[in-house]
């Protein structure tokens, strides 16, 4: 799983190369679940633009000679969205939040060969 | 006699040689989505059966999240795509319109494994529930020339897990 060790009452740790370590908690509903909220900060947006790697490309490529999932795109696109949420817990970090509400995530084309991840947010301070 | 075998054989030969691989590639292609399909359906029963209830999978936020102690945001994606032969015989079936049987049973396929997968990653945060459940899809293009044979959609599902 793309969260790794984590457990549901702990806060997601940002893993960055920031000597401290970040926590930040998320949610898509209007709050945080177990947790009041005391401010608003605002929008909060984290977006990454990848395009594919050659030889994953070659391995899709065969992959798609049978179809189903395509298991290197599948990471990828993990990998890339795990960017886009950490750069927008960064954020949210440096306007001194410790929660995000509300998280919606898209995905488009932006150029042939390339996608971009996007995901937004409201950043709060929840106690 | 022998004139019109040869014939025959001028015209279907070249033929047969063009459609080989689309017709393998089609060939497999069903053989193996159904083999995934099943597999997904015989793990969907065995394992998945905890969140199989009305109340524990929502699509809303419902009044559940207030008495919940704790929560995680949860997003699964998959990326899936039909073969090459089935992509090739669709463009003739899209000549005449109708139901696109190879795209229903792939993409079918996505959207079931994709929850598959959010349960299963709900259950390894120990999450009781999930609530407000929200499915995309998108078309990722990573080919470089737009009328590349090749395709796939992504499929990605958030939402938030519970502890109650």
């Amino acid at each position: 799983m793309n969260h790794g060790e984590r457990f549901i009452n702990e806060p997601t740790v940002l893993n960055t190369m920031q000597p401290e370590a970040v926590s930040l908690f998320m949610s898509n509903v209007e709050t945080i679940p177990g947790k009041t909220i005391t401010r608003s900060l605002g929008l909060v947006t984290g977006s990454t633009v990848r395009a594919k790697h050659l030889g994953k490309d070659i391995f899709a490529g065969l992959k798609n000679i049978v179809g189903g999932e395509l298991k290197a795109y599948t990471e990828l696109l993990n990998e890339s969205r795990n960017e886009a949420l950490q750069r927008m817990m960064l954020q949210a970090h440096g306007m001194g939040a410790n929660g995000i509400v509300n998280v919606r995530f898209a995905t488009s084309s932006v150029a042939a060969g390339a996608s971009e991840l996007f995901c937004y947010g409201t950043a709060v301070f929840v106690e | 006699m022998s004139e019109t075998l040869v014939l025959v054989a001028w015209v279907l030969g070249p033929l047969l040689a063009t459609l080989a691989f689309p017709l393998t590639s089609w060939g497999l292609g069903r053989w193996y989505q159904n083999r995934v399909m099943n597999a997904l359906l015989a793990k969907e029963k065995t394992e998945g059966g905890s969140f199989q209830d009305a109340n524990h999978l929502s699509t809303a936020s419902s009044t559940a999240i207030l008495s919940a102690r704790s929560s995680a945001l949860l997003h699964v994606s998959i990326c899936v795509g039909p073969s090459m032969g089935q992509m090739f015989f669709m463009w003739f079936k899209s000549l005449v319109g109708g139901r696109l049987h190879s795209y229903d049973v792939v993409l079918e396929y996505g959207r079931r494994e994709v929850l598959y997968r959010l349960r299963q990653q709900a259950k390894a945060l120990g999450c009781t529930s999930i609530h407000n459940i929200r499915l995309e899809t998108s078309v990722i293009s990573f080919a470089q020339n737009q009328d590349s044979k090749r395709s796939s959609v992504e499929f990605l599902a958030f939402a938030t897990g519970l502890l109650s």
